[in-house]
């Protein structure tokens, strides 16, 4: 009964929380205010302060986590409607991602390696901007450690959502292709939900990169961890 | 009615979750049962199996609260407090710039070969 009580809880506090935050950051549209940070920060400060573990919180959490499958697959109905886009931008956009990937691993492993981390962590590393249960999977199967993979994906994710706007404006990327792919590339389902701020074809485009790019990297991943060790 | 048009159209998108997970499963592909499902739904939109209002509505509900559905495992990282106390902590900013760096350079290079091919077909 009381873990009844407590899922159901959880599920009120996460969505209240979300949509209290949504409106926040309706009003403002600062960076540091976007909700999916705002309420994960929120829940975090909650569960140390009344010393509540993880696990206890993802009795109700799990039911959250279980609508993320579906979300993931209503991304087909921008991408749908904007077929014709994809269409007539084929090569730029499969350039873009490609390069994107490349920029992602290589980047990755040579930072992780200039400041003398073990193999191990490198690899863990490699595959932060692909969506993370593949990223998990290429962890593994590469040598790394695929539960700690995953923060590292949530890291990069919260790093596109929040620094896109900022991002954007010196480097003059101001269309749809442009902004999408660079959040699809750089920052999986979580820059995408960030896309979808900017429009329906920014959506498009970031559910398209984020699609290509857990291919590349499953493919590229392998190759990257053989190249450098 | 509205709402169990929705809600029957947030199954039907489930289904297509589930298909691609067990599909994931039975071949042992390299994508994740959410984006075959993904992939699996854009074919059928295309080839006109499953009309486009069947699911619209539905999706529209799921994707104007996208965020959300990452809170759950985004919160997990608190499990990962003693990781990030020590040299761990120096990742967290690395992340981060070669995060921008990726999303620089995707965006960047995507939108200068729409403007190559923009100038091609103009010349022409």
């Amino acid at each position: 009964m009381t873990q009844i009580g407590l899922s159901l809880f959880f599920i009120v506090l996460t969505f209240v929380t979300y949509k209290f935050m949504a409106r926040i950051y309706a009003r403002y549209r600062a960076v540091f205010l976007l909700p999916i940070l705002t309420t994960t920060i929120a829940i975090i400060v909650l569960l140390l302060t009344f010393d509540i573990s993880y696990d206890t919180y993802m009795l109700g959490g799990k039911w959250i986590d279980a609508l993320l499958g579906p979300a993931v697959v209503a991304l087909a109905i921008p991408l749908y409607k904007q077929r014709d886009l994809l269409k007539n931008n084929l090569i730029p956009i499969i350039g873009g991602i490609f390069v994107g990937s490349v920029t992602a691993m290589s980047s990755g492993i040579l930072f992780t390696q200039l400041f003398g981390f073990s193999k191990q962590i490198v690899l863990t590393f490699l595959p932060k901007s692909i969506t993370t249960p593949i990223a998990m999977q290429i962890t593994s199967e590469i040598g790394g450690i695929p539960s700690l993979a995953a923060v590292f994906v949530i890291i990069a994710g919260l790093t596109g959502a929040m620094f896109a706007d900022i991002l954007y404006k010196p480097f003059h990327i101001d269309t749809a292709i442009g902004r999408g792919i660079g959040l699809g590339a750089a920052s999986h389902a979580i820059g995408t939900s960030k896309a979808i701020e900017y429009g329906e074809q920014d959506a498009s485009m970031s559910s398209i990169a984020m699609t290509l790019s857990a291919l590349f990297g499953s493919f590229l991943g392998p190759i990257a961890a053989m190249i450098f060790y | 009615m509205l709402y169990v048009k929705k809600l029957l159209q947030a199954l039907l998108l489930f289904g297509f979750f589930l298909v691609g997970a067990w599909l994931k499963e039975l071949l042992d592909l390299p994508l994740s049962g959410s984006i075959i499902g993904l992939l699996l739904l854009l074919v059928a939109l295309t080839l006109n199996i499953i009309p486009l209002k069947w699911v619209e509505s539905g999706a529209y509900m799921f994707l104007g609260v996208l965020p959300l559905f990452f809170i759950p495992a985004l919160i997990g990282v608190v499990n990962y407090g003693e990781f990030f106390a020590g040299k761990g902590l120096l990742l967290i900013p690395i992340t981060v710039i070669s995060t921008l760096m990726t999303m620089a350079a995707g965006g960047w290079v995507s939108q200068w070969l729409t403007k190559q091919a923009r100038q091609k077909r103009g010349t022409r």
